[in-house]
């Protein structure tokens, strides 16, 4: 496969919340991105378990990576440790929400 | 747990829920005009035909509607299971419009007997539907938190308002209860809007602003406190109430109840506190201002129960208005600016999120127009507390109207939000 882990950051900047109005990359909500062979694994979180608004990013994150690598197997694997905080924010989404 | 399941697999339908609200929203339409056009009566003691009539299209069609609505879609997202009957939902919704439509005209015609009667067993029936629904719904659940412990507790005060309710309608006609029909109806009318109506929007504050604000890392040993207060004080005035001489038990539960609002209030304050989102939206906004209203109207309560302040012209209509508009209503608008756009969000966007430019949430209706219907409304507000204090029947009719104007702006924006955005 071609593409590498900074490319596929890249489109999960286009994943927004469309809530806040950030993309999940600079939430911090991406905690890692593996590629091994065929499949790639998104590991995430959301920054509230049981929100309605984030249900369906997980969603959203497998459309965009296998619309950039459609031969790619996509695995979004939501997770809850360790939980997400404010300081995982990039300085541009903290600017943003006034923290 | 795949978070993905949440919304499509566990809420009902779209299409059954905004039918709730739709019926909700055209309720506070038709009651806002009702006021206005029928001003002169809006006077005095409370215990009057047409305002029996309009406080009942005030909390069945537009509160209880609505909150059977955000019920609907919140208790299987909240508590992490499916709604056990949609079917239910359906049937329990055209009961309850009949309900409501006999019930008021029979108030407004003060029709009493078989018409109001039959009006409250079709209102209880539908109640029971609904009670019925979420019960079974809530024996699945098998996390228990915060939010659904409220909401289990709201729908026992719904099933026994519901009864008082029914009691009284049989009381007009044919009396029979021993203890003064006012008393009952006081009795109905805080088992309603701190039972039925506060344990609900208390169980969701705790939930959704927090989603909205984007709070992390608080106590929510104050919202439990408050739980257990408000509870405490409900069962003991619900107990006390139905002796014709109110002791000091009834004194000593009223207080259980203020302390307990108090104690949810300061948990909102410090989920305020703790919010990352600094700016408020006019959702936040509407939300601020009642919970505002709510401190305040509770200290107004207190003062009406310990003194005689409500013997004094208008002041229950004073009451009544602060809790139903200041309090409930401007809510109720800011949740439902808040929810409304993501459910239709969802519904017509989230397939194609992430592929094509979908709008924001905030782009769904006209914020600036919502701003707008917020000032006029805080004004009206005020107008209708002046007019009713100092008993000026022509500023009574342009605050109505204001007030009017204030509801139509809302009904234009809800509207955009489900067809236009």
């Amino acid at each position: 496969m071609s593409v590498n882990k900074e490319e596929i950051l890249e489109v999960l900047k286009g994943v927004i919340d469309p809530e806040i109005g950030i993309n999940i990359v600079d939430l911090g909500l991406v905690y890692d991105v593996r590629i091994v062979d065929k499949e790639i694994v998104i590991i995430m979180t959301l920054t509230t378990p049981g929100c309605p608004m984030h249900s369906s990013i997980s969603e959203w994150v497998e459309k965009v990576i296998s619309h950039l690598e459609p031969e790619a197997t996509v695995h979004v694997n939501l997770v809850w440790e360790p939980r997400w905080t404010p300081e995982l924010m990039s300085s541009e989404a903290k600017r943003e929400l006034g923290y | 747990m795949n978070q993905d399941s949440l919304v499509s697999s566990y809420a009902p339908p779209f299409k059954v829920i905004v039918k709730y609200f739709v019926a909700s929203v055209l309720s506070f339409i038709l009651l806002n005009f009702l006021l206005m056009i029928n001003y002169s009566d809006v006077n005095g003691f409370h215990f009057q035909p047409k305002i029996l009539a309009m406080t009942h299209i005030a909390t069945l069609g537009w509160i209880t509607m609505v909150i059977f609505g955000a019920m609907f879609q919140f208790v299987p997202i909240v508590l992490e299971v499916k709604l056990f009957s949609t079917l239910m939902a359906e049937i329990q919704f055209w009961i309850f419009i009949l309900g409501i439509v006999g019930l008021v005209t029979g108030f407004w015609n003060f029709d009493t007997g078989i018409h109001l009667t039959a009006s409250a067993i079709l209102l209880n029936v539908a109640i029971l539907i609904f009670s019925i629904n979420i019960i079974v719904t809530m024996t699945k659940v098998k996390k228990w938190n915060i939010t659904g412990l409220y909401l289990a507790a709201s729908i026992f005060y719904l099933i026994v308002t519901g009864a008082a309710g029914l009691l009284l309608s049989i009381n007009l006609g044919f009396p029979f209860i021993k203890i003064n029909h006012l008393q009952y109806l006081n009795l109905h009318a805080h088992v309603a809007f701190i039972g039925w109506v506060s344990m609900v929007i208390m169980g969701v504050s705790f939930k959704i602003i927090p989603m909205f604000t984007l709070a992390h890392g608080y106590s929510e040993k104050s919202g439990k406190i408050a739980f257990w207060l408000i509870n405490i004080g409900l069962l003991g005035i619900s107990t006390v109430m139905h002796y014709e001489n109110l002791t000091a038990s009834f004194y000593i539960s009223a207080l259980f109840i203020v302390v307990g609002i108090f104690f949810f209030l300061y948990q909102m304050m410090v989920i305020f506190k703790s919010r990352l989102r600094k700016k408020s939206d006019i959702g936040i906004k509407f939300s601020k201002f009642a919970y505002t209203m709510l401190g305040i109207t509770t200290l107004f309560g207190i003062l009406i129960t310990f003194t005689n302040l409500s013997n004094e012209m208008n002041v229950t209509l004073i009451y009544g208005y602060l809790i139903i508009f200041g309090y409930i209503s401007m809510l109720t608008i800011g949740q439902l600016y808040k929810i409304m756009p993501f459910l239709v969000w969802y519904h017509k966007y989230s397939s194609k999120a992430g592929i094509e430019k979908v709008p924001m949430l905030k782009d769904m209706f006209k914020e600036k127009l919502a701003a707008s219907g917020y000032y006029i409304m805080v004004v009206a507000l005020a107008g209708v507390i002046f007019s009713f204090a100092f008993q000026i029947p022509d500023c009574l009719l342009i605050s109505f109207t204001v007030m009017f104007v204030g509801s139509v702006i809302f009904l234009i924006n809800f509207l955009y939000i489900l067809f236009k955005a």
